[in-house]
């Protein structure tokens, strides 16, 4: 039951918290996807909830991407608020169709009559040894859609928060989860039932000497290097862009005409990346505070590796530090 | 608590340079052990553990500046493991250094623009010519700064020299005076006070606060901290004395606490700490807050009469200023006495003049009496 008790949380178990939360509170939130009933989910992230709410809320669905994605559709124009788990976000494009010419579109489609209130999560990113199509992290792919909104947690804390305020939000948003921290850390995390704001970035650090910018699994890695940092004397500032879309330029922009520098960091490939989009209106709206060219730290132009070479693919604190640490000593 | 962040050292403080640390990474420390030394723009303050603990991290070295509210230092916590696993291995305790329990969200408080806008290119030429940009005037839009500006700089540096930025204290005496003179309406009156009467060991400073306690008893009006927002003047209970003090750093001005009900031997011990404290730059930045009332002794290096500045919230300044031989007229006849000038700076905003020339009065009967 919700209670204001602390709970010692892994961001898997914060994100079976906050669905569990507002199963409770809302009876038209459902459940479906591929093993999400019986098996709990395959990262576990629904253990429970269907013998808690039952088979017709948590639903077992077929091995059909774009069967989940089209009921959950059907199920948000109709006024269920569906919560639709794709095992890993490699699968997602079978449920393509249904996400950019139907979930996005609704509200715009019947001129606001219609709403499509549907979260689809999926668990993304690298750094988990697992086989082909399980690794990438293509963000950018929903960021450039208009009428999506995505949003990707990096701590359990936010998890909680930023799912309840996805679950609760009017518009269909994505929610990607990155796995490879999904048990790194413990949070405490009280079910208080407070969503965050899907339209902010977090500060994590203040600095005054850099702005570090990143999200999901990347933040991790970004904070070491912040913390590495500042032991070379460099006071970096931590932004979790959280949400890349619609992005909020205006807390980077304020960080960056406090650091007049900006290294951003994210684990998909470079080329049009949502890296690029967060440079180009630093660009567009800051070039004249800054003192160093920006820089981005990313993954590379190419297939996600397989799992013995991953560890290449993916930035990690000392790419971070010492892209960070030559920004800061640009002349 | 995990992190420990830099507290407030005391008014007007919003950053320290650290100087030492005291403690290292794995060290176990106990309440109150001492940790870090870090200078203010006033002092060195010893800064201690507020609890037992075992050190994480230390946040920042020596010669960092570290604000207020800035972690300082992290207390190892106690972690726990988790399991489980699924396609591949979810790891756990990837990242047990680092901690993320603390988050504002959007932008911090206090986030404002350091630096100043220009383009790229000028930015660059700047850096060729080492011209530091936050000196150079601009004339751009918004405060753009332009090729002209900085190639303007350039042609000054060469024909008239360089600029040196003003730096901890006395940058705040700029800030001060500055407010000041924006504040106060200030009027000053000048008078003398002859010394004839005085035995030849009198102490003019000792002799100077003493006639300012008396003054100030009688005419409490000037012992006040006045506020001018909402027009209403707090005569002080205490009189605290700030002096200032001329150091190769800048100006200080360390209070010399209720010097009405304090013997003067008391008092003087308290004045050459105070004055021990300011050069060292070991005073404690609670020394250097909330004068009542001000005392300016130029007179020790030179000058006769000035126009001091008074300090809001303080009403009045006493200058006091070289003490010199005069031919003056007692009984009707030519006579040489030893003099001292007093210029006293009062603000006439909630001090009428007549109260100001009286206190002078008081001051003055105080000083040209025998002992």
């Amino acid at each position: 039951m919700p209670s204001n008790a602390p709970l010692e949380l892994t961001m898997i178990e914060a994100v079976n918290l906050a669905m569990a939360h507002e199963m409770r509170l809302d009876k038209n939130v459902v459940i479906l996807g591929e093993d999400v009933g019986i098996n709990g989910g395959v990262f576990r992230a629904t253990d429970g909830l269907q013998s808690e709410f039952g088979i017709r809320r948590v639903m077992d669905t077929p091995l059909a991407e774009s069967l989940i994605a089209g009921i959950s559709v059907g199920m948000a124009s109709q006024g269920l608020k569906p919560i639709a788990e794709i095992q890993f976000m490699g699968f997602v494009f079978a449920a393509m169709e249904h996400i950019v010419c139907h979930a996005a579109r609704l509200r715009n489609r019947t001129r606001g009559r219609l709403t499509c209130p549907m979260v689809l999560r999926a668990p993304y990113g690298g750094g988990i040894h697992a086989p082909e199509h399980h690794s990438e992290s293509t963000e950018a792919l929903f960021a450039h859609i208009p009428g999506l909104r995505v949003v990707i947690p990096s701590s359990p804390l936010r998890a909680y928060g930023l799912l309840l305020g996805a679950i609760r939000d009017p518009d269909p948003v994505i929610f990607l989860e990155p796995k490879r921290i999904y048990r790194a850390t413990k949070q405490t995390v009280r079910d208080n039932g407070e969503a965050l704001p899907l339209d902010i970035c977090f500060t994590l650090r203040e600095g005054s000497d850099i702005t570090l910018v990143s999200w999901g699994a990347m933040i991790p890695e970004t904070l070491s290097a912040a913390d590495k940092l500042s032991e070379s004397g460099i006071h970096a500032e931590v932004i979790d862009i959280a949400t890349i879309k619609p992005l909020d330029i205006d807390t980077i922009l304020t960080s960056i005409k406090k650091t007049g520098r900006c290294v951003i960091i994210h684990e998909a490939a470079r080329s049009g990346g949502v890296g690029a989009e967060i440079s180009a209106q630093i660009a567009e709206r800051a070039l004249l505070h800054l003192h160093a060219p920006i820089k981005r730290i990313t993954g590379y132009d190419t297939v996600m590796p397989y799992y013995r070479n991953e560890h290449h693919y993916l930035p990690n604190t000392e790419d971070i530090f010492l892209a960070a640490t030559d920004c800061y000593n640009y002349k | 608590m995990k992190y420990f962040k830099l507290p407030d050292l005391g008014e007007g403080l919003p950053e320290a340079e650290i100087v030492t640390w005291h403690v290292q990474c794995g060290d176990t420390v106990k309440t109150d052990q001492l940790m870090v030394s870090v200078e203010t723009a006033k002092a060195i303050v010893e800064i201690p553990s507020p609890q037992n603990g075992i050190i994480q991290t230390l946040f920042g070295a020596e010669g960092d500046i570290i604000h207020t509210g800035e972690p300082l230092v992290e207390f190892a916590g106690e972690e726990q493991l988790d399991t489980g696993t699924v396609v591949g291995e979810v790891k756990t305790q990837q990242h047990t250094t680092v901690s993320d329990d603390h988050f504002i969200i959007g932008s911090g408080a206090g986030a404002t623009s350091a630096y100043k806008r220009c383009t790229p290119a000028v930015r660059a030429l700047a850096r060729r010519l080492d011209i530091d940009l936050e000196l150079v005037k601009s004339s751009g839009e918004h405060g753009l700064i332009t090729f002209e500006d900085v190639e303007h700089a350039q042609n000054l540096r060469e024909s008239k020299g360089e600029q040196i930025k003003l730096r901890g204290v006395r940058r705040s005496m700029a800030k001060n005076m500055a407010k000041a003179q924006e504040q106060v309406v200030q009027v000053t009156i000048y008078d003398d006070a002859d010394l004839h009467n005085w035995a030849d060991d009198n102490d003019p400073t000792m002799r100077l606060i003493r006639a300012i306690a008396t003054a100030c008893t009688l005419e409490p009006f000037l012992n006040a901290w006045y506020d001018g927002k909402v027009m209403a003047l707090r005569p002080l209970k205490t009189i605290d004395l700030g002096i200032a003090v001329d150091t190769d750093n800048g100006l200080f001005v360390p209070v010399l606490r209720n010097i009405g009900n304090r013997h003067s031997n008391d008092l003087r011990k308290g004045l050459d700490q105070l004055r021990t404290d300011v050069k060292n730059r070991t005073i404690p930045p609670s020394e250097l807050i909330n004068p009542s009332i001000t005392l300016s002794n130029y007179g020790t290096i030179a000058g006769r009469y000035a126009s001091p500045i008074v300090m809001p919230p303080t009403v009045c300044i006493v200058g006091a200023g070289a003490i010199r031989e005069e031919v003056v007229v007692a009984k009707h006849k030519p006579t040489v006495h030893k003099i001292m000038p007093l210029s006293l700076s009062f603000d006439h905003r909630p001090i009428t003049g007549g109260e100001a020339a009286r206190f002078l009065k008081r001051l003055i009967d105080d000083l040209e009496s025998a002992q």
